[in-house]
């Protein structure tokens, strides 16, 4: 149990900021107005609230953009603060974390590099198979020189939320490689994962996350964006049929063992006789 | 403001990841120590366990056989580690107590086969008595696949009618977590809980009627939760995830469910016309 000593301004800030890293998918708003009231210090909420961009770039939070979609993602950070690059539309934005609003809204004009044959064939590659799967996706294909090498980053999201009947959803993964500009093989390594809230009468929650990893040849671009798209088609489909199969055992092993439907005599228990048995056995104690 | 700082400290415990239900509640504790006594009688947290210092029998904890930070045994009675003055149940509720922790440890044994449990009881100010019953189980399953069951059911007792009634209100909480860390699937962790309310009146002829009219408000109601848990986790969590990617090519179901539709509808046909025919070769009999 904690000592009820008052704690230091920086033990609050850091409480709350854990909370507000917390939240699950659709609910930052809520949980941020919550941490507001308990925290009762605007002051030291200004201070906690460096974590969202924490929060929203972990998430892959979508945000609105000009008629589509666009992803929060580090990759995408042009100040590590509030400037964001859509890598599809070229255009750079702010984002109000509170509203969930872009804004200030600017064509980018980047020098683009080798990297960028690379970046377009695989987002190219991608958006069939995310059509395919995907009810509602938003994705977004990174890409760089770093140290003479090409460095590729594919962060997909797609959610789901209906807070009106206390749930929300979210699936996201990510992807990433790097390769010098001639080609040749290269580890791809991903990682996915899955999170659900449901909260009617309760608070039930799955968290899963699955890492992978894989060498795929790196030919030209067209071959390469199909070897990695095919390496994440594989993966995810893999990931999400294995938490399914999960679900399945779970339910008819684990959960059975812990309690049963009915006792062994198929019937309600006769509390009429459980009682008798301790009258039996307070009258053989006394004998 | 204190009022609002609960109703926004429970929204939270609502929201977190339930995973973490001790670290947030320790956090929330320290963040607005005022609420401390509520919080801790109002959040639910998975039980945990102590053995009887005088019985050797395991024992479950929570707020209400808590003094301080001395927990009681409801074997022995007796607080540890010892205080003075502990608050314990008069005699008449220390016997149903007793009564009770027997009873429910046969509930136990036959819906559960194994785990503990424990039941303690209190007089209210109000002339009536209440009461929590717990029962824990974890499953000893592969290290690939754990579980764990909590079970905290309140229940309050108002005799009415010159005794020869009561009503009964129960409060019922089951906290389910299960995980799963299959190669295949990566870490999967499923956990939370559902609570549920119930009231009833029923007839009383005395201690012993409370254990029977009791006992079969708990069992109704935990297999109640139990089926709503089935249902919520293996059932709308995994239907949830299932919308956020599709296990199936959605162009190809698309497709199908197009081919379906058509199948029906010829297939509905076909049996208008049966029928039809029928009647009239009916019609020219006649």
């Amino acid at each position: 149990m904690s000592g009820l000593e008052e704690i230091s301004e920086d033990e609050r800030v850091r409480i709350a900021s854990d909370f507000i890293k917390a939240a699950p998918p659709g609910e930052f708003k809520e949980v941020v107005n919550d941490v507001r009231v308990l925290l009762a210090n605007d002051k030291l909420l200004t201070r906690a609230s460096g974590v969202f961009y924490d929060y929203a770039t972990e998430q892959f939070t979508t945000v609105k953009l000009d008629g589509g979609d666009a992803l929060i993602t580090k990759e995408g950070s042009l100040d590590g603060s509030k400037r964001f690059y859509d890598p599809k539309t070229g255009k750079s934005f702010t984002y109000n974390y509170l509203k969930n609003e872009s804004s200030e809204v600017q064509e980018e004009d980047r020098e683009q590099g080798e990297e960028e044959k690379w970046r377009s064939a695989i987002q190219d590659a991608l958006k069939p198979y995310l059509d395919e799967f995907y009810p509602a996706h938003v994705s977004a294909v990174y890409g760089k020189m770093e140290d003479g090498q090409v460095s590729l980053t594919v962060c997909v999201e797609d959610h789901k939320y209906n807070p009106n009947n206390f749930w929300n959803g979210k699936w996201k993964s990510k992807w990433e490689t790097k390769f010098p500009s001639a080609g040749g093989y290269a580890t791809v390594s991903g990682v996915m994962s899955a999170q659900v809230h449901y909260y009617e009468d309760g608070n039930v929650q799955l968290l899963s996350n699955k890492k992978v990893e894989e060498s795929v040849q790196m030919s030209d671009p067209a071959k390469a964006a199909a070897n990695i798209v095919e390496f994440i088609k594989k993966s995810e489909t893999e990931y999400q049929m294995a938490i399914n199969e999960n679900y399945t055992s779970m339910s008819n092993t684990t959960f059975k063992a812990l309690r049963r439907n009915l006792p062994i005599t198929q019937t309600l228990i006769d509390w009429h006789k459980l009682h008798g048995f301790q009258v039996g056995k307070d009258i053989m104690n006394k004998s | 403001m204190s009022g609002q700082q609960l109703d926004c400290a429970l929204d939270l415990m609502r929201r977190l990841p339930p995973q973490n239900i001790e670290k947030n509640l320790s956090d929330l504790i320290d963040l607005v120590p005022d609420l401390c006594e509520d919080l801790l009688a109002s959040v639910d947290q998975p039980l945990k366990i102590s053995k009887c210092k005088k019985t050797g029998k395991d024992y479950l904890l929570c707020d209400y056989n808590r003094d301080g930070d001395s927990y009681r045994s409801p074997w022995s009675n007796e607080y540890d580690p010892p205080i003075e003055d502990g608050s314990i149940p008069s005699d008449k509720t220390r016997k149903f107590e007793v009564d009770a922790n027997f009873a429910f440890d046969m509930y136990r044994e036959q819906y559960f086969e194994g785990g503990i449990s424990s039941c303690y009881f209190w007089d209210q100010d109000n002339g009536g008595f209440a009461g929590a019953i717990l029962i824990k189980k974890t499953g000893d399953g592969s290290k690939k696949f754990r579980g764990a069951w909590d079970s905290i059911h309140v229940v309050e007792v108002q005799e009415k009618g010159a005794g020869r009634n009561a009503h009964y209100k129960l409060i019922s909480t089951v906290m389910l977590w299960l995980h799963n860390s299959r190669p295949e699937s990566g870490s999967m962790d499923l956990g939370g809980s559902l609570s549920r309310q119930a009231e009833k009146d029923a007839p009383v002829t005395d201690m012993s009627s409370h254990i029977v009219n009791i006992g079969q408000m708990v069992e109704k109601m935990e297999n109640s939760i139990r089926s709503t848990l089935d249902t919520i986790y293996f059932g709308r969590t995994r239907d949830i995830m299932n919308e956020t990617r599709s296990l199936v090519d959605l162009k190809g179901k698309e497709k199908m469910d197009k081919v379906n539709r058509q199948l029906a509808k010829a297939l509905e046909e076909k049996n208008k016309k049966t029928v039809e025919e029928a009647a009239a070769t009916a019609a020219a009999k006649k």
